[in-house]
């Protein structure tokens, strides 16, 4: 079954409500299981909410993985504790890794369709993901507290990180490419496992 | 853990703010962030202040559940104001020296920083939280969707989106349940949950994502051919039994946050 954003047609019953309760999923795996990576800051944390969207765009085409993203986004919008900036960059980042990874696996349905989608996704989100974080997220959340200071006091215990530059370079960007691969991973795993279900039917 | 989830922090009421249309608390929330991320003066934090009480004091929640919703920030809150407080270059006022060439000043500077981003910090914390403390998530939900309907032209499927997020958070409560009972199910069998290093703990997931999901997918369907089977055919012509009207009230609250920004701006702009 495919679902076309842009035709003027209604989304079907079936789309709404897989779509509603995979993003159900995701709000609650984003509210429930998240933990930090070690040895990096504790505030960058690896959160399942993703999982859901990629099975949801693999199984129902990319499209799906749009909407249940927005869905997430839209509901976690009501609990914001940042006025919307985090959940931009949770949706740029989340639509970043779904949109490649379903695109390239919709045109090769096989296992190394689904692992170069997943490569090429994981890539995507950790451009996207290290961008978010220098035009959208750095640029907020100095409004607030001096962080290029913070990152001059990181340097003294990290000499690696020690400006706003070597936080995305040596923070951020491995940080996405980790996420984006235990998501992947994730995908990979339970996809094989719970695809015979979906599409038996 | 799984059954203390929430979504919104709703806190039914019959007052002013209570009672204005979704739509415009929406729209008034917004403005209300970007005017606080513009201003700047030190008279225009006081006048926010003012302004957020009053807010506060309109929408007759207790305090304290609005002291609940910072509390998770207490952490950046301190963070931030130690921060500021100890790294602002100035005039030094009070200085400890610990060892060679370290030693913590304070300056006249930085206490001021301190306290007007902390003000901001709280300001945006309070905003936000008193819209969804007024406001039920279903009511949210049709706002988004009134909102989002004049960019239905170019292909934005206004009540289709409000529909997937009234059925996800419809179904929040249940998956959480049903997460809930998996977990126990597959501790009865054994599985660890809770202890090992990440990569263990990653594995133990799959025993209960896999029935989660696959569940999930049942209800998806069965959701759906209900649905279908009453007639469902999206938003066209769809009527509800309460209409969203806007009222006196919402003039007279848009009315005052637009002098009340005007104000903040022509102060910015003199000062």
């Amino acid at each position: 079954m495919q679902t076309n954003l842009n035709s003027h047609k209604v989304l079907s019953a079936h789309t709404l409500t897989r779509a509603g309760i995979l993003a159900g999923i995701s709000v609650i795996l984003m509210m429930v299981l998240e933990f930090p990576i070690p040895f990096m800051p504790p505030f960058l944390k690896v959160d399942f909410s993703n999982v859901p969207v990629l099975i949801g765009s693999f199984a129902f085409g990319p499209a799906m993985g749009f909407v249940i993203v927005l869905i997430k986004d839209l509901i976690h919008l009501l609990n914001t504790k940042t006025g919307g900036i985090g959940e931009l960059a949770d949706f740029l980042t989340a639509i970043s890794l779904a949109l490649p990874a379903s695109l390239i696996y919709k045109k090769h349905k096989s296992r190394k369709g689904a692992i170069l989608g997943m490569l090429a996704g994981i890539v995507a989100m950790t451009l996207v993901g290290t961008l978010a974080n220098k035009f959208i997220l750095i640029p907020f959340y100095s409004k607030m507290m001096p962080l290029e200071k913070i990152l001059e006091l990181c340097g003294k215990a990290n000499p690696l990180i020690n400006s706003t530059t070597t936080y995305l370079i040596y923070g951020v960007a491995p940080f996405n490419i980790i996420k984006a691969s235990i998501i992947s991973l994730f995908t990979m795993v339970l996809y094989k496992r719970i695809s015979n279900v979906i599409h038996a039917k | 853990m799984l059954k203390d989830i929430t979504l919104g922090q709703y806190v039914p009421g019959e007052s002013f703010i209570h009672k204005l249309d979704a739509r415009v608390k929406i729209v008034l929330t917004f403005v209300y962030i970007i005017i606080l991320f513009i201003i700047d003066q030190t008279i225009n934090y006081a006048l926010f202040t003012i302004f957020t009480a009053m807010l506060v004091f309109l929408s007759r929640v207790p305090i304290g559940f609005i002291l609940k919703g910072l509390k998770p920030m207490l952490f950046i809150l301190s963070f931030t104001a130690v921060i500021n407080l100890f790294m602002t270059q100035g005039e030094t006022i009070w200085s400890y020296h610990i060892v060679g060439s370290w030693s913590l000043e304070i300056t006249k500077e930085g206490i001021v920083i301190a306290v007007l981003m902390l003000l901001r910090l709280l300001y945006l914390v309070i905003g936000t939280s008193l819209l969804t403390l007024t406001t039920s998530p279903l009511m949210l939900t049709d706002g988004i969707e009134k909102l989002l309907e004049p960019f239905k032209k170019i292909g934005v499927p206004s009540h289709e989106i409000a529909m997937m997020m009234t059925i996800a958070i419809r179904f929040i409560p249940t998956l959480a349940e049903e997460t809930d009972k998996i977990m126990k199910a597959q501790m009865a069998r054994g599985a660890d949950f809770e202890s090992g290093n990440i990569v263990r703990r990653a594995k133990a997931m799959i025993p209960l994502l896999v029935p989660l999901f696959v569940s999930a997918f049942r209800r998806a369907d069965d959701l759906a051919v209900a649905m279908e089977s009453r007639c469902y055919r999206g938003g066209d012509n769809r009527t509800r039994m309460k209409q969203m009207k806007a009222t006196y009230r919402d003039a007279v609250a848009g009315a005052v946050v637009t002098l009340f920004c005007l104000v903040l701006i022509v102060n910015e702009i003199i000062l």
